[in-house]
């Protein structure tokens, strides 16, 4: 059920895939999570070397060719000033991925602290944590990063404070459950009842179960970030143009929207095929973990 | 604020605009356009609308109703000394005296004026009968009054017009007021045909608040301002004893609708959406991508604003741009009228002139191509001084340091989205010459609180502002001197010759005179290149075929409702 098994076609003679049929070397490979690696592969590639991917620069101007529909020349078209907009969607990956991997990590990272304080931390601490998350859900993720983007301007780094600080009220919430049900689950107390210390069942127990179901909500979460990111750009609070952050792609294609459709497509549909790759692995993942817990 | 940075646009007396003398090929271009858009629009009522008959005022009238019209932009106030507040002003105020758009000043308060032979005193005589909407009448008292209250820090785009020159103001009677200059000013009725000069009422003035007056000034307007929902809409009701009507209004009277609901739709596609869905009767600052489509469905106008283009100040006080030859080889890098060209869709038009619109009586148009886009005449100045070496990523170096313009722009309060693609244009275009430009948006309240009008904030910065008169150069330019600061000197250029010059022109005999010294300190100012021309500021408004008569004015581009009436 790995990708491995998606190679064999082009050696029909080697190994027992090659003599089933098609539709069972269909149902054999798990078709979903095959191509959403592949598509993220092909944005991490993006991320990290986008030249080869493509041989243009996503800042050079072809007055002469602006505003060209999707074609030979420019699969995804051209913008008003004539750059190539699958250059600019590829190189406007770095950033999106950095936002939503960065901000995705910020949120696990503060929820984390709260939601494992909260959870251990006795009445006292957990009451004013919950609380104050409480307070945090009254916002709404999209307020919560506005206000912060308002106050400090906007930037790759603020992007990413701002939609982390929005979504890690939820993943504190999340995490102060695990840690709550694995702490009176019956292996903790029979790790206690067998005298070790309270530290090590915090670490060799408590800790790795309460934060494995985080591997696919962290999956799922880099596409949400993505997307929230997308949207503060798209607002105008995200990275300034000509930056080919894909939401500034969007911001930037809007007043377009009526004669060069391809500005808002094809951004657009990067956004849902990177959203829907990740939450798709997400899903995977997850129930792989739910199947080797069972 | 206002005369801060960028400021804004007013019209004037003679030529400008779409019957402009001074045409360039753009402008007449754009003109052509919008004639031809005016009959086409005229035939298409006829035809498309069910309209009885084709042409202005042929449908058969309805009176009253409400007038909804879609906006760009919010100002903070309605009354105030940027442009924005004068198009809201305008459908409350009125001034002294109006212009037309060939150009001509004629009366509007004033029914007549005079001027002393040593043209230091102006008297007005002024209309009887009207009166303030408290009440309280427009007598030469109350004119007198707001030339105070302007004097005196009332209207800070006043002060940079008149403030210079404007020493007092006395009523001789009822019906006549005496405006005394310290100097002759060739451009003062042009200058006062603005809205920024609507006569407010004393009364109102003195005992009000400030704030009161300056979101409900009360004048004698065609309209009164109703209720204002920030960030959604301000009402304006009909004033019934309106009978104060300019010259060169369609009709004199009280104005033909009920009310206009004047709503802000920032987002360029809502508001042309909202023309199509009929939400607005009409609406300004027409999209350009949408330019073509309105023109055939609507009936569009468009106003070239004259005075300080949208234009790039260079600092000549701090950075790389001290050096003139780095200045000239700026200017030449560019191929800017291509930048403006695509940006803007051949809408708007290309001005060369970096210090007056094309639309301006007294443009200089010799000027325009003084920088043409010359690459290998830009990499020589460059070498000559003494930026010789490049970095790996081919920016120039000097001593250690990389040729880097930070240019800042208020985005969408002073450079609209296609302003803001043409400087992205701008910004590819002279990476090869060596130059990198960093594009720094600021949001209009950072704009306006003044954050970045120091030397130490900007090596360029994208500004405009509107003057029926090339006199914007005084405005502009005047030195700004420790016992005379002029924060609209966006260059920080001193230069006591020009200085000279212009002021020759502004006590100039004649305007045809004062237009001679203005074109010449616009070539020594284009010889300095401190300001590099990119495109000229613009209004338009594509209007419902069932609405007639709504135009724009000549000295600032403000749309007038007071002769707007509804068809069946």
């Amino acid at each position: 059920m790995t990708t491995t098994t998606l190679t064999p076609k082009t050696n029909p003679a080697s190994g027992p895939q090659a003599r089933t049929s098609p539709a069972a070397w269909l149902r054999a490979v798990p078709l979903a999570p095959a191509v959403s690696a592949a598509v993220v592969l092909f944005f991490v590639i993006a991320a990290i070397a986008p030249q080869l991917l493509t041989h243009r620069d996503p800042f050079a101007i072809d007055l002469a060719n602006a505003l060209q529909p999707p074609g030979l020349a420019h699969p995804f078209g051209t913008d008003q000033s004539g750059r190539d907009l699958y250059t600019r969607v590829v190189y406007g990956a770095r950033e999106s991925l950095l936002i939503g991997l960065g901000a995705t990590g910020l949120a696990i990272g503060i929820a984390v602290i709260l939601g494992v304080a909260s959870g251990l931390g006795g009445r006292l601490l957990d009451g004013v944590v919950s609380r104050g998350l409480e307070v945090l859900f009254a916002f709404p993720v999209l307020l919560l990063a506005m206000l912060f983007v308002t106050i400090y301007g906007p930037s790759v780094t603020t992007q990413i404070v701002a939609v982390g600080l929005g979504t890690a009220p939820g993943y504190a919430r999340m995490i102060r459950g695990q840690v709550l049900a694995v702490r009176h689950s019956g292996y903790v107390e029979a790790a206690h009842a067998l005298g070790h210390s309270r530290w090590t069942v915090l670490r060799q127990h408590v800790f790795p179960n309460a934060m494995r179901p985080l591997v696919a909500v962290v999956t799922l979460g880099i596409g949400q970030s993505i997307v929230w990111a997308s949207g503060l750009a798209f607002l105008g609070l995200g990275v300034a143009p000509p930056s080919p952050e894909w939401g500034a792609l969007l911001d930037a294609g809007r007043m377009f929207i009526t004669r060069a459709w391809w500005l808002e497509v094809m951004p657009g549909l990067a956004i849902v095929a990177i959203a829907l790759a990740a939450t798709s692995l997400g899903h995977f993942i997850q129930k792989k973990l739910e199947g080797a817990q069972s | 604020m206002e005369n801060r940075q960028p400021a804004y646009q007013p019209p004037a007396d003679s030529t400008f605009r779409r019957r402009g003398r001074h045409r360039t090929a753009a402008v007449r271009t754009a003109l052509a356009g919008s004639a031809s858009v005016l009959a086409l629009l005229l035939a298409g009522c006829g035809a498309g609308a069910g309209v009885a008959g084709a042409g202005e005022g042929s449908g058969e009238k309805v009176e009253g109703g409400t007038l909804r019209y879609a906006h760009l932009q919010e100002p903070p106030c309605i009354y105030g000394g940027w442009v924005q507040q004068a198009f809201l002003s305008r459908q409350v105020l009125d001034s002294l005296v109006s212009q037309t758009d060939d150009g001509k000043i004629v009366p509007w308060l004033a029914k007549s004026w005079s001027v002393s032979d040593d043209q230091k005193t102006w008297t007005f005589k002024l209309k009887d009968g009207v009166k303030f909407t408290d009440g309280t009448p427009v007598d030469a008292k109350a004119i007198a009054d707001n030339f105070d209250y302007w004097a005196a820090g009332g209207n800070g785009t006043v002060q940079a017009h008149i403030g210079e020159y404007y020493k007092s103001a006395k009523a001789v009677d009822a019906g006549t007021v005496e405006i005394a200059l310290k100097a002759p000013f060739t451009p003062l009725l042009s200058a006062l045909s603005q809205g920024y000069f609507g006569i407010q009422s004393p009364t109102a003035l003195k005992e009000r608040t400030d704030q009161q007056n300056c979101e409900a000034p009360i004048g004698s307007g065609p309209f009164t301002v109703g209720a204002w929902k920030r960030g959604e809409s301000v009402t304006f009701e009909k004033n019934p004893a309106y009978n104060s009507a300019p010259e060169n209004a369609r009709h004199q009277g009280p104005a033909y609708v009920d009310n206009i609901v004047w709503s802000f739709v920032q987002d360029n596609t809502s508001r042309f959406g909202s023309l199509a869905s009929g939400e607005s009767d009409a609406i300004g600052e027409v999209p350009t991508v949408d330019f073509e489509a309105a023109k055939s469905q609507y009936q569009v106008q468009q106003y070239i604003t004259p005075g300080r283009p949208v234009t790039l100040s260079l600092n000549t006080v701090k950075g790389p741009f001290t050096d003139k030859l780095v200045r000239q080889a700026f200017a030449y890098s560019a191929d800017r009228k291509a930048a403006v060209d695509s940006a803007f869709l051949g809408v708007v038009p290309f001005e060369g002139n970096g210090t007056v619109s094309q639309s301006t009586p007294g443009y200089n148009k010799d000027v325009v191509d003084d920088y043409p886009f010359d690459q290998a005449k830009a990499n020589e100045l460059l070498d000559k001084a003494g930026w010789t070496e490049r970095n790996a990523d081919g920016v120039r170096v000097k001593d250690g340091k990389e040729l880097t313009i930070d240019l800042v722009f208020g985005l969408n309060s002073i450079v609209t989205t296609e302003g803001a693609t043409a400087l992205q244009n701008l910004q590819e275009q002279v990476k090869p010459v060596g130059f990198k430009v960093n594009l720094v948006p600021v949001t209009q309240a950072d704009l306006f609180s003044g954050a970045y009008s120091t030397p130490d904030k900007y090596d360029a910065t994208l500004g405009y502002w509107t003057s029926p008169h090339a006199g914007i150069l005084y405005i502009n330019f005047r030195q700004n001197t420790k016992a005379k600061p002029n924060y609209a000197n966006t260059t920080f250029y001193n230069n006591a010759a020009i200085e000279k010059t212009i002021l020759k022109a502004n006590s100039a005999k004649t305007t045809e005179e004062a237009n001679k010294y203005y074109a010449q300190a616009q070539q020594a100012l284009s010889d300095e290149a401190v300001a590099v021309g990119l495109y000229t500021q613009t209004s338009s408004l594509a209007v419902q075929p069932k609405l007639k008569d709504v135009w724009l004015e000549a000295s600032q581009g403000e749309p007038v409702f007071h002769d707007a009436y509804f068809t069946k």
